[in-house]
């Protein structure tokens, strides 16, 4: 069994006979009751998405998935194509099944990433809990605030756009939680 | 809905009329705002027109009694006001109790399910619901907590999801714009804001409060003409608040009415330091229909959680909720979504004074008995007129509203 509070973008689980990959979290609210979350999720067999609220105690099956190591090779407009090192076989992913998850990886990451095969079709991703990615825009920083408390918007290589601390400027390398999207740390 | 299927809704036969199957979850998670809720939803379905068939599913039953001494909290099966009560734990148990509630469940199964506050279901329940054997349909709601913030119309009847495609799921919120499912408007507590319209009907009804509660010949028992102070939060310093009722004392005479729970002693620690400067009176733990009269009688409370703040929002009088304390002052967070519906109802020197008094007695980590703030309650009470017509103004728009029951029976026709 999974339940709701395990599930990130990119997590395959089972609703009757059909499996639904997690697209994309749309938002969470939090309550002395726990939190409520809404995904976007993926029919993986007839492709049909739907926007549902789970809340955290809800339990669902698992499946059991294939999960292979690759590289992401190149990005074709919005098609992904990872690259099975050894056998040199690729596989696309659309960006759209990506979800969240396509704003993390970049062609330039040097490690593997988890891809998730359901019926030996590749359906999903999952990068690691920490990744590292450059900072291409944001207002300068504010020397002195190292704070971490007061955020802002920057916008990363990946083109994706992410809060900040005031500190962090152009070129500056973060590591991203992506579980959740949120600033961990400034690469030193 | 991809996941979704045409269920068909049991319709049981009562006394040659159709009524749907309805059951409530509820687990008491502290205090009694949980049992409160679910008991108040379930006497207001029950109000309805075509009311349905109401089980409910409680693991304190201990607290349900307190709020309706109707309840037994001896009794793991039981009928009261035509619902079926049971105890969530003894219907796990290997006993003859656990197998009559699970035989029950099994014989009538659940085909509209309500999950107050995400409790949840008790694996008995579970193992029914998604028998692999059974090919017969359940609706489950979530019913969650009563907030002001945006999110409360952004997941309002939102579709959720189960491990089957034969239990479908849904969110329903409470809250204070139209787009929720609004707030519960239940008989007992509309006759008591009735009898509080006019001042006649007021006074009728704080005689008749007093007269059973105060104690003959004591200062509390002729103060129906008093202003009515209700209180009724979690732990903390009441020192300042019992100073300001002190001075407030020159402008009117005070009755404070001070309900049982934990905010009761410490209330009663900062009268009695001050040598009794206004007459009190302490409450016993009352059932939940007379807490509403003194809600509805009184000229301004203190309240706390959500039940007797959504009543305290109805009654259309001034009060101050205190919000329950979450961690990183996320409650604050709740606070200022609050006062944002509030605000369009005063004009801004009143609202600042109100806001200001929010904030203060808000602003604290964690309750204790100790924990003090910088209220200032004087300014608020002797804006009290004005604030009269605010408050008034902003329950008049909650009426205007959905009655959370009708409107939770609506979206249930509406999914079938």
């Amino acid at each position: 069994m999974v339940v709701t509070s395990d599930l990130r973008t990119g997590s395959v689980f089972k609703v009757g006979n059909d499996a639904l990959v997690v697209q994309k979290i749309l938002g969470q609210k939090t309550g002395r009751s726990g939190m409520v979350t809404r995904f976007r999720v993926k029919n993986i067999v007839t492709g049909q998405t739907s926007d549902v609220a789970l809340d955290a105690g809800e339990k669902f099956e698992s499946i059991d998935l294939d999960i292979f190591q690759m590289k992401l090779s190149y990005i074709d407009g919005d098609t992904y194509v990872f690259m099975e090192q050894e056998t040199f076989e690729q596989y696309e992913i659309a960006k759209d099944d990506l979800g969240d998850n396509a704003g993390y990886i970049s062609v330039d990451d040097d490690y593997p990433i988890e891809i998730t095969f359901y019926e030996g079709k590749p359906v999903g991703i999952t990068p690691p809990i920490l990744v590292e990615r450059t900072i291409t825009y944001c207002e300068p920083g504010v020397k002195g605030d190292t704070s971490g408390k007061t955020f802002k918007p920057a916008t990363l290589d990946t083109g994706i756009e992410v809060s900040v601390p005031l500190f962090c400027d152009i070129g500056t390398r973060i590591k991203l939680d992506t579980r959740d999207g949120t600033f961990a740390e400034r690469v030193k | 809905m991809a996941y979704g299927i045409q269920i068909m809704l049991k319709w049981g036969a009562r006394g040659g009329e159709e009524s749907m199957d309805i059951d409530i979850l509820c687990k008491v998670v502290d205090n009694y705002g949980d049992i409160g809720v679910a008991y108040r939803l379930a006497r207001s379905l029950s109000e309805t027109p075509e009311p349905p068939r109401l089980r409910l599913v409680v693991d304190e039953l201990l607290a349900f009694a307190a709020l309706d001494p109707a309840v037994d909290p001896a009794s793991a099966c039981q009928r009261v006001h035509g619902w079926e009560v049971f105890s969530w734990k003894e219907g796990g148990a290997e006993s003859a109790a656990g197998e009559a509630i699970r035989a029950a469940f099994k014989e009538r199964r659940p085909r509209c399910l309500i999950e107050c506050f995400a409790c949840g279901r008790p694996e008995w329940l579970e193992a029914i619901l998604f028998d692999p054997v059974s090919e017969e349909g359940c609706l489950v709601l979530d019913l969650e907590h009563l907030t002001a913030e945006a999110y409360a119309e952004d997941f309002h009847r939102m579709p959720s999801l189960t491990r089957s495609p034969l239990v479908r799921k849904a969110m329903f919120l409470p809250g204070f714009t139209p787009r929720t499912g609004g707030l519960v408007m239940d008989r007992a507590f509309a006759i008591s804001l009735e009898r509080a319209r006019s001042e006649e009907g007021r006074r009728g009804l704080r005689r008749e409060l007093l007269a059973r509660l105060a104690e003959p010949g004591s200062p509390a028992a002729g103060a129906e003409a008093s202003f009515w102070f209700a209180v009724f939060s979690y732990e903390r310093d009441y020192g300042r608040v019992v100073a300001e009722l002190s001075a407030f004392v020159g402008d009117s005479p005070i009755l404070a009415l001070v309900a049982a729970g934990k905010s009761q002693d410490c209330f009663r620690r900062a009268w009695e330091a001050a040598s009794a400067p206004f007459p009190a009176l302490f409450l016993p733990f009352l059932p939940q229909t007379d807490w509403d009269a003194f809600l509805a009688a009184a000229d301004f409370a203190i309240v706390r959680g959500e039940d007797s703040w959504s009543r305290a929002a109805l009654a259309g009088r001034p009060f101050l909720w205190q919000a329950y304390p979450q961690e990183g002052r996320h409650h604050m967070v709740k606070v200022e979504a609050f006062l944002d519906r509030l605000r369009p109802h005063f004009r801004p020197e009143a609202f600042a004074t109100l806001a200001e008094l929010y904030r203060a007695f808000n602003g604290r980590d964690r309750d204790a008995p100790e924990a003090a703030g910088g209220e200032a309650l004087l300014p608020v009470l002797r804006r009290r007129d004005e604030l009269r017509d605010g408050f008034a103004s902003f329950a008049a728009s909650l009426a205007r509203g959905p009655d959370l029951g009708p409107a939770l029976l609506t979206f249930l026709g509406d999914l079938v």
